[in-house]
């Protein structure tokens, strides 16, 4: 009964992975800027920090004000991310250590849980729900059922069917809406971390400069 | 001349096309991440000194991006084509233009605040240039902001200063700076051929602070420096063509200062006080005009920090008693890479300096950035988000607030009275000309005792 669920996941998979390295291309098929003007900084070096201390709450406002928003989202990635690699490791046939099971799931729990509390978020926050395309329920429903679907089959594995179709509808969403963040997010902010870098702003000064 | 709203009545269809082809021609990977990449958290809205001070949707950057990224969705990405309602793709339509003309020139100082607190790291102000960019073909710049860039076009200075007025003004400073500093022989001199320095300033300071020019001349003066003013066009360092986004005529304004730097023969092209103005000089210039200056280029910031720490210049901060804050204009600090010059300056030419919380690249915009100062539509909203600097500047209980910058020195001004700060704003070379402690150069080696 799973086999072709599993197959269907594989083809999912590849059609993600497909359509995402097509969205990838697509971006950087509007070129590269060419600077011309000397840098004042080292780009690779504005990188560097856009990706570690720049997102830390001493040096992101945003983060500092919004905590709960902030680690609400970190844990829901982190059950995603979790999801996602049961997801690999059943189709690749391994079976998970039955001692990691529990804290699997709770991990994953957690994220569901954390992506439903966003969703209120979402829906309770009037500036949120002006902001908010379908797109961005469709998307959070999807990875919080996953996310769920994946804890409850570690623990009644006969509900692998349901989970493996969520896994299926996900993959094959995933590059249509707000999802593809999961590879545009690295191309956006290393280009903010080496414009920044460029000039000279990144890292801050405030790092000992 | 037709309203703006009447001349988006009268948009064409192939004026709309235009206005799209021009926004992809200024599209470049990392816009096209940008555009690709927000996930609607929300958790820039309160980076944006707008939202800060009037919290509503069209405020929030996230929104304003949305505009821009609905257009871009629907015409140049395929889920855009194909399910244009399901993730928030629009026609470049009327409507369209309305929310952009709104959202990047009437809410955005182009600050880029947002960028440093958003969750993903989305460039806003490049895309909104972008989106600028668009409006300025189709001719939808706001009146009086294009009336700027007209007067840097025509007169080779963003207030249509005359060179008689120009040249009479910069006499008779040298006059007063010969009875300030009782040297007969202090000069500020104009068309130097060969000096070391060509010195640039913003058309406010001879139409309505000379006294700050002033300054910087003293400030020369006792630094014993080679520098000059340019009599005709490059004497001038703003360019509103940043503002605008219309990068042939930003071109155009650039190379005046070329030219007055390959007329004159001089080696470094030193940006005065002014944000936008070293912003478009230091970084934009050489994209704009594609090509690399053939000189060395800094801010005056950098000269009198270099005085400074190489004791060329000395001061007594105990001449500059007064608290004093200093203001971290954006195009200078966040955009432009300039943040610890001035605060080495000051620090060594007042006795008590107070940092505003935040500062340096996370400083908040004073709200006249972006050309804001020069488009009288959008003054309330101006002066409102300007909230944010006040509250900033009345925490630190400073009495005088430095600013380097004369756009950010305009706004402060209005926000003093708007807001009852009761401060004096002043730049950094008023504060080091008040403390010097100089005889000024010998006659003889052209340097400074002290
Ligand atoms: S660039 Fe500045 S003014 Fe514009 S949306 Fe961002 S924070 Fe607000
Ligand atoms: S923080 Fe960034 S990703 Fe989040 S809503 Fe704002 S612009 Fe979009």
């Amino acid at each position: 009964m799973d086999q072709p669920l599993h197959l269907a996941v594989i083809a999912a998979a590849a059609w993600a992975a497909g359509t995402l390295a097509w969205v990838w291309l697509g971006v950087r098929g509007f070129g590269r800027r060419v600077l011309l003007a000397p840098p004042a900084g080292d780009p690779a070096a504005g990188v560097r920090y856009a990706f570690t201390a720049a997102m830390l709450p001493w040096a992101k406002e945003s983060v500092r004000m919004h905590l709960p928003s902030y680690a609400t989202g970190i844990v829901f990635h982190l059950g995603t991310f979790v999801a996602f690699g049961l997801l690999a490791a059943t189709v690749a046939g391994f079976e998970l250590p039955p001692a990691l099971a529990p804290t699997g799931a709770i991990v994953m729990l957690a994220g569901a849980g954390a992506g439903l509390a966003l969703l209120v978020k979402r829906i309770a926050t009037p500036f949120l729900r002006g902001l908010s395309s379908p797109d961005d329920f469709i998307a959070n429903l999807l990875t919080t059922s996953f996310g769920a679907l994946a804890a409850v089959t570690l623990l009644h594995p006969q509900l692998e069917s349901a989970w493996l179709i969520t896994a299926v509808v996900l993959l094959v969403y995933l590059p249509v809406g707000k999802i593809r963040h999961c590879v545009v997010f690295f191309s956006s902010r290393a280009y903010m971390g080496a414009f920044f870098g460029y000039r000279g702003t990144f890292p801050s000064a405030r790092q000992g400069r | 001349m037709a309203s703006l709203e009447e001349r988006i009545d009268a948009l064409t269809e192939a004026q709309l096309r235009h206005g799209l082809e021009v926004f992809r021609s200024k599209l470049r990977a990392a816009e096209a991440a940008y555009l690709n990449a927000c996930v609607h958290c929300g958790l820039c809205a309160d980076s944006c000194h707008y939202y800060r001070t009037e919290p509503a949707l069209e405020n929030v950057p996230a929104r304003k991006l949305d505009h821009v990224a609905a257009a871009f969705k629907r015409h140049f990405t395929t889920a855009g084509r194909l399910v244009p309602r399901l993730v928030g793709a629009r026609p470049f339509d009327r409507a369209m233009v309305r929310a952009w003309l709104d959202s990047v020139f009437g809410r955005c100082t182009l600050c880029g605040r947002c960028s440093l607190n958003c969750t993903i790291g989305i460039g806003l102000p490049r895309v909104f240039r972008a989106a600028r960019a668009a409006l300025a073909a189709m001719g939808l710049v706001p009146d009086d902001l294009q009336a700027t860039v007209d007067n840097s076009l025509v007169h080779g200075n963003n207030m249509a200063i005359t060179k008689e007025d120009w040249v009479d003004t910069v006499q008779w400073l040298e006059e007063e700076l010969q009875m300030e500093t009782g040297d007969p022989g202090a000069r500020i001199p104009l068309d130097k051929q060969g000096a070391r320095v060509l010195f640039t300033v913003n058309p406010r300071e001879p139409k309505f602070f000379p006294l700050s020019l002033q300054a910087s001349a003293k400030v020369f003066w006792a630094a014993g420096e080679d520098w000059t003013l340019a009599s005709d066009p490059g004497w001038d360092l703003t360019n509103y063509g940043l503002f605008n986004c219309n990068d042939e005529q930003a071109g155009r304004i650039t190379q005046n200062l070329v030219d007055a730097m390959e007329r004159l023969g001089c080696t470094t092209l030193v940006i005065g006080e002014c944000g936008h103005g070293f912003g478009s000089a230091r970084w934009e210039g050489p994209e704009w005009l594609q090509r690399r200056y053939p000189f060395e280029l800094c801010s005056v910031l950098e000269l009198m920090d270099e005085y400074l720490t190489s004791g060329r210049i000395a001061v007594d901060p105990s001449r500059n008693p007064k608290p004093v804050t200093l203001h971290d204009p954006c195009n200078l600090v966040r955009h432009g890479g300039v943040s610890e010059p001035q605060r080495r300056v000051l620090r060594r030419s007042v006795a008590h300096f107070v940092e505003m919380t935040p500062s340096r690249e996370q400083s908040f915009c004073c709200g006249g950035g972006g050309g804001q100062l020069a488009m009288a539509a959008y003054k309330d909203r101006r002066i409102r988000a300007g909230g944010m600097k006040a509250q900033q500047i009345r925490a630190t209980g400073a009495e005088i607030v430095v600013a380097p910058c004369h756009n950010c020195i305009d706004q402060l001004m209005e926000l003093n009275k708007e807001y009852t700060l009761g401060i004096q704003v002043k730049t950094v070379a008023e504060m080091v000309a008040e403390a010097l402690v100089t005889a000024g150069p010998s006659p003889s080696e052209g340097k400074t005792t002290t």
